[in-house]
């Protein structure tokens, strides 16, 4: 078996192609058996998506301080998907008394649902707020049953989840190719065998875009330093390992060049 | 229990009303050549002190664009408010405790409010130093371009004209508790001299009498002069410690700072008071009246406070560094781990591992020498905490920006100019130096006026302290006045 | 003149033990109704368990709410036997002697019922195992030491073990008196647990060092102990308004507040339930009511620095949060009532001497203090959680299902119910201390005045 390749999983989202069609909130929740979200559960705010669709409204930067002001044609709807940012500076790792979620060495951010016992601290100390607990045991009507995918746990109730990059994916994609002779994962390798995470499957405008933030040719690795960079909460210092990618506005003057 | 040890006496037996009033009053007019020679070497050194302030403020001039060449007068100003400012307060804290071993030493504390004068004509230059609160000018503040401060946009004349009233608030009530205290003792004084400094106590005495009522208005006096000198004295630890430290550092935000410098502070005036009552045991011709009692007591007193330092140091550390806050962190780096380093180091060692580790221990607090030692340490202490929170904020010159961390440079390169850290320069050391002797011969002026021995108060505790038998021993019996 | 008749050491052990020994109408019927309620909140702590914590009022960005205010409300409470005994002792304090052991079993007892709180609070308690004891050897995995939630049980299970033996340690002199004056099944008992005591002098001087030296010993315990349940809060970054230097004495000085006024209530409540006129006296609640304003004011000026720098940095996340507190209804209702009945009630009825001698009065505005520092607590925690970052996105409040709300009544049920139950088989009040306070009592004569005095403990 040939070496293991040190990987460190990473994701750009380019806010710029987002149109909010919400199609990987709904692969995301089938392929990781989310519990299904009720009109209930949203009211109660304890509705789970691992990855959601965020929708916020932009106004010329003039009408900032009074955005209600803004006239309407000005006013544009954006959306941001935000999930997991894995961030390599979590703070949600330290804070678990059981070890229940830790960075493994691929930088990503994992749950180990079996520890957890529901401090819901992590919860409390992500700043991204996308750790979800599960406050009632999930249930699924039974013509759904077969739905459920046998490779992620059904979680209990009293525990937390989150978004886990499709470990089960990149895990399979792990043991495919680097199983076999010059195996190497690549961004074409992962795409071809199935292996993306759900959402960047399923995203219809490669919004999401997955891959490898070591493999230099890897198409995260390229995007990562694009001028359109950013992080999400970047100065409380968490490193995130999902990079953001800024609206172009043909309107704003530094954007004129990726017009 | 009276076995011979001799620390159960504060007073010593053979002391008698008559004979306290003769010596101590005797104490204020003898020459006495050793104090002489002392007061002028201390005089040479003040001079030394004043020309290293007129030599900076020539050679640099007060502005925004010299304000880093003052790191040190700022610090020396809050070292000067930590020891000889916040001493008086030993005096108001026992004295609301009732405890009596307090009796010899709460004249001494109260004596350095005479320094609060020398500290109020030092906070003058520093208002010119301080950088406004709105940079831009348009009226309202915004991060990233204006400075951050605890007043916000208002009042008119904040935060210079603010600070300067609870700096004279501070010293007026100092100098009042001073007077209301020394009262009886002024009219002592004044019939048992002669000359202009009889003459002056006799005035300042104002008529005391000693009457029931001049005692009772004394008695509410001063508790009342207490609970103001206490309030001001955290007011201005407060405003001094974020006005002239934290304020100038972007983006750091640091809210035990003015709670742990109002601690150095007491911290290191009851390392001031302790040094300067073992100067009186030892050197002074006190002996008589300051016993162990004094320091066996104070030396719990601070053991207490020296745990509180380190535990209100751990607090701040710990916040900040597991926060892991990028802002925090360059905080931290530079006020303890890497630009001021030795200073913090110091300080540590001075403030809290040092007196910790001496005051632990039984033997220690119960002699002379131990507490005195502690104290000293405290008060060097004290005096690199204050290196290290103000000579790093009088060097930061973008006062303006969002977050220090925007200064660092990238991995591996030099650490920016702001960021490095300031030595003093011999006009600096000239400064400090005519700060500690400006204090001691202010301290030693007071004496040839007033006698450093409160006269009543041991007096009077010669009436709360007795030793009576029981059962087989002889035990002191201490009076609990209400 | 003393306060206080003199008494004698008949007078004392007659006076003390009454409790023991006399069975008011009240007492079953007061036990009988708390027990009742401590088992509704045990019925509704089992149906949440049982349904998960779905049937809270907790959500997304508020996953901490009452239960975990309630924790550190009580860990505050326990706070006061330490404050009371330990530094009072170390520093001779006269006025300690009938307060201590009220004050040390309200410690143990309220740190019993705080524990309570985190377990049913989990997720999965009955996981909970997996949380504090190193209980998988093989494969290596500990407990998470960096997390503060592995300090507070190391040092909460520090603090009441101390606290049992400090309690214990007082206790023994008392129960050699009760072995004296008890028969058959409750002779053997005593006798047991009193531990062979004679009251001989090397039994006595070496009571006397162990009381010190746990004193002394606990008092770095009692610190840390809040401090650490801070830690909680202030090491979180991604909450702004907990992240604040000044969290652990501001929290540890909060709980000296709330603990020192619950004693008064409790020592109001003994004196009038057991008739302890003679040793619960008026200058106790004089000498309590003026500790209470210089530690009510000293946390004051921290509450104020901590709301200070809240605003301080400028920044939008906490701006919102102080928003959030004080300007929109109900929280700003809330916010009123915490800062007046926490400072501005109380402190004004204690600047007045004849409100702190009188017993109701202070029973009055330590309730007062109490209803605040227990609101304190829920505005720290709940809106900050509430508004959390400037990533507003999923911003929302809280309110309380009703299953919370009995479970937290209950532990006030069950701390009083377990006082009442000590008080019937110990002392509440040291019989030893009281006597040993009697035989220091001394008198001056100053002219034609007489000033109360002490012996001085060496």
């Amino acid at each position: 078996m040939a070496q293991r390749m040190k990987h460190k999983w990473g994701m750009v989202v380019d806010i710029d192609k987002c149109t909010g069609c919400q199609a990987c909130v709904v692969a995301c929740q089938s392929e990781n058996n989310i519990p299904l979200n009720t009109e209930d559960s949203f009211h109660q705010r304890r509705a789970m998506e691992w990855i959601r669709v965020e929708r916020y409204w932009e106004v010329p930067d003039e009408y900032r301080d009074r955005p209600e002001e803004a006239p309407f044609q000005d006013v544009k709807a954006r959306f941001m998907p935000v999930l997991c940012q894995h961030c390599e500076n979590a703070p949600c790792e330290p804070v678990c008394p059981v070890f229940a979620t830790y960075h493994n060495d691929e930088g990503m951010n994992v749950q180990v649902y079996n520890r957890c016992v529901g401090t819901r601290y992590c919860a409390n100390n992500c700043p991204y707020q996308v750790r979800f607990f599960n406050f009632w045991e999930p249930v699924w009507p039974e013509r759904l049953r077969n739905q459920l995918n046998p490779d992620v746990t059904v979680r209990s109730r009293g525990v937390m989840e989150k978004c886990t990059f499709c470990v089960q994916r990149v895990r399979r994609a792990e043991t495919k190719i680097e199983g076999q002779e010059d195996g190497q994962i690549t961004d074409k390798s992962l795409a071809e065998g199935n292996f993306m995470p759900a959402c960047v499957q399923a995203c219809p405008t490669n919004t999401l875009i997955f891959g490898d933030l070591e493999d230099p040719d890897s198409q995260v690795s390229r995007l990562k330093d694009d001028p359109r960079h950013y992080k999400l909460l970047e100065n409380i210092g968490t490193e995130p390992n999902v990079i953001y990618l800024k609206k172009i506005d043909p309107r704003r003057k530094e954007d004129e060049a990726h017009g | 229990m009276a076995n011979g040890n001799g620390h159960i006496t504060p007073v010593e037996v053979d002391l008698t009303d008559q004979g306290i009033t003769e010596h101590l009053s005797h104490k204020v007019f003898a020459f006495d050549r050793r104090l002489a020679y002392a007061m002028a070497g201390l005089g040479v050194l003040f001079i030394l002190g004043i020309i290293g302030f007129v030599m900076r403020a020539v050679g640099d001039g007060f502005s925004d664009a010299s304000r880093h060449e003052w790191g040190y007068y700022a610090a020396m100003f809050a070292f000067l408010l930590c020891t000889a400012g916040t001493a008086p307060l030993v005096a108001v804290a026992f004295r609301w405790t009732k405890n009596h071993w307090r009796r010899p030493l709460s004249r001494a504390s109260e004596m350095f409010a005479l320094v609060g004068i020398l500290n109020l004509l030092w906070f003058i230059p520093l208002m010119a130093l301080l950088p406004a609160i709105d940079l831009n000018g348009d009226g309202h503040l915004e991060v990233g371009v204006d400075r951050r401060t605890v007043w916000f946009e208002g009042p008119i004349g904040a935060p210079l004209w603010w600070d300067m009233a609870a700096m004279i608030g501070l010293v007026v009530c100092g100098l009042a508790i001073l007077w209301v205290s020394a009262r009886p003792d002024m009219s002592v004084v004044a019939a048992r001299g002669s000359g202009w400094r009889a003459a002056l106590m006799r005035k300042l005495a104002m008529g005391w009498q000693g009457t029931k009522r001049d005692w009772r208005r004394q008695q509410a006096f001063l508790a009342m002069l207490g609970g103001f000198y206490f309030m001001l004295l955290i007011l201005v630890h407060t405003l001094v410690s974020l006005d002239f430290a934290l304020s100038l550092v972007p983006g750091w935000k640091d809210s035990i700072l003015a709670p742990h410098h109002a601690l150095t502070g007491i911290q290191a005036a009851a390392g001031t008071v302790l040094v300067t009552i073992f100067v009186m045991r030892t050197w002074g011709g006190y002996g008589r009246y300051i016993g162990l009692d004094p320091f066996w007591a104070f030396s719990k007193v601070l053991l207490g406070l020296t745990l509180l330092w380190g535990y209100f140091w751990f607090s701040e550390f710990m916040t900040f560094w597991y926060g892991r806050d990028p802002t925090e962190q360059s905080v931290i780096k530079l006020v303890m781990f890497e630009s001021y380093r030795t200073a913090f180091l110091l300080n540590f060692f001075f403030s809290f591992v040092i007196p910790f580790g001496l005051l632990l221990w039984n033997g220690v607090r119960k002699s002379v020498l131990g507490p005195t030692i502690a104290g000293a340490s405290v008060i060097i202490g004290a005096f690199f905490m204050m290196v290290r929170l103000y000579v790093p904020a009088f060097n930061i010159r973008d006062v303006g920006a969002h977050s220090i961390a925007d200064f660092e440079a990238g991995v591996g390169q030099a650490i920016p100019s702001q960021l490095l850290p300031v030595t003093p320069d011999v006009w600096d050391v000239f400064i400090i130096l005519g700060g500690l002797s400006g204090t001691a011969l202010i301290f030693l002026l007071g004496t040839r006026l007033l006698p450093v021995m409160s006269m009543w108060e041991t007096k009077e505790g010669l009436l709360y302290m007795l030793v009576r038998p029981l059962l087989k021993g002889r035990y002191m019996v201490l009076g609990k006045p209400d | 003149m003393q306060e206080g008749r003199s008494l004698t050491d008949r007078e004392i052990n007659r006076g003390l033990l009454n409790s023991l020994y006399q069975n008011p109408k009240w007492y079953w019927g007061s036990v009988t109704l708390l027990g009742v309620i401590v088992l509704g909140a045990m019925a509704a702590a089992g149906y949440m368990i049982n349904q998960g914590l779905g049937v809270t009022g907790l959500n997304r960005p508020v996953m901490w709410g009452f239960f975990i205010t309630n924790f550190v409300f009580w860990i505050g409470i326990s706070h006061a036997g330490v404050m009371l005994s330990a530094i009072l002792r170390l520093s001779k304090a006269e006025w300690r002697r009938p307060a201590t052991r009220a004050a040390e079993v309200l410690t143990v007892f309220s740190l019993m019922t705080a524990m309570l709180m985190p377990f049913i609070h989990a997720g999965r308690p009955w996981r909970l195992f997996y949380w504090v004891f190193p209980y998988d050897w093989a494969r290596g995995v500990f407990p998470n030491v960096r997390s503060a939630l592995i300090w507070d049980p190391s040092a909460v299970f520090t603090y009441l073990t101390s606290s049992i033996l400090f309690v214990y340690i007082a206790l023994l002199p008392d129960l050699a008196v009760i072995r004296d004056r008890s028969t058959g099944v409750r002779r053997t008992i005593y006798s047991v647990l009193c531990l062979g005591w004679k009251g001989n002098s090397r039994q006595w001087k070496l009571q006397i060092i162990a009381g010190i030296l746990l004193s002394a010993l606990i008092l770095p315990v009692f610190v840390s102990v809040h401090s650490i349940v801070s830690f909680d809060f202030s090491m979180a970054i991604a909450v702004k308004s907990w992240h604040s230097t000044i969290f652990p004495p501001y929290f540890v000085i909060g709980a000296v507040h709330s603990g020192v006024a619950a004693v008064v209530i409790v020592m109001a409540l003994m004196r009038w339930l057991f008739h302890w006129h003679d040793y619960v006296r008026p200058e106790h609640f004089d000498a309590l009511g003026r500790l209470l304003i210089v530690v009510a004011t000293g946390w004051f000026f921290f509450f104020v620095m901590e709301f200070l720098f809240g605003l301080y940095g400028l920044e939008g996340d906490e701006i919102s949060v102080k928003d959030f507190l004080t300007a929109q209804a109900p929280w700003s209702w809330w916010f009123i009532t915490f800062v007046g009945t926490t400072y501005f009630i109380p402190v004004g009825m204690w600047l007045f001497k004849s409100v702190r001698r009188n017993p109701w009065l202070m029973v009055v505005a330590c309730v007062s203090v109490n209803i605040g520092m227990w609101l304190e607590r829920f505005l720290i925690i709940v809106p900050g959680l509430a508004q959390k970052q400037l990533f507003n996105f999923a911003w929302y409040t809280y309110a309380p299902s009703p299953v919370e709300v009995v479970i937290i009544i209950g532990t006030f049920a069950l701390v009083s119910m377990l006082m009442l139950l000590f008080a019937k088989v110990f002392p509440l009040i040291p019989i030893y201390d009281i006597k040993e306070g009697e035989i220091l009592k001394q008198e001056i004569k100053i002219g034609r005045r007489t000033v109360p005095a002490v012996i001085r403990e060496d």
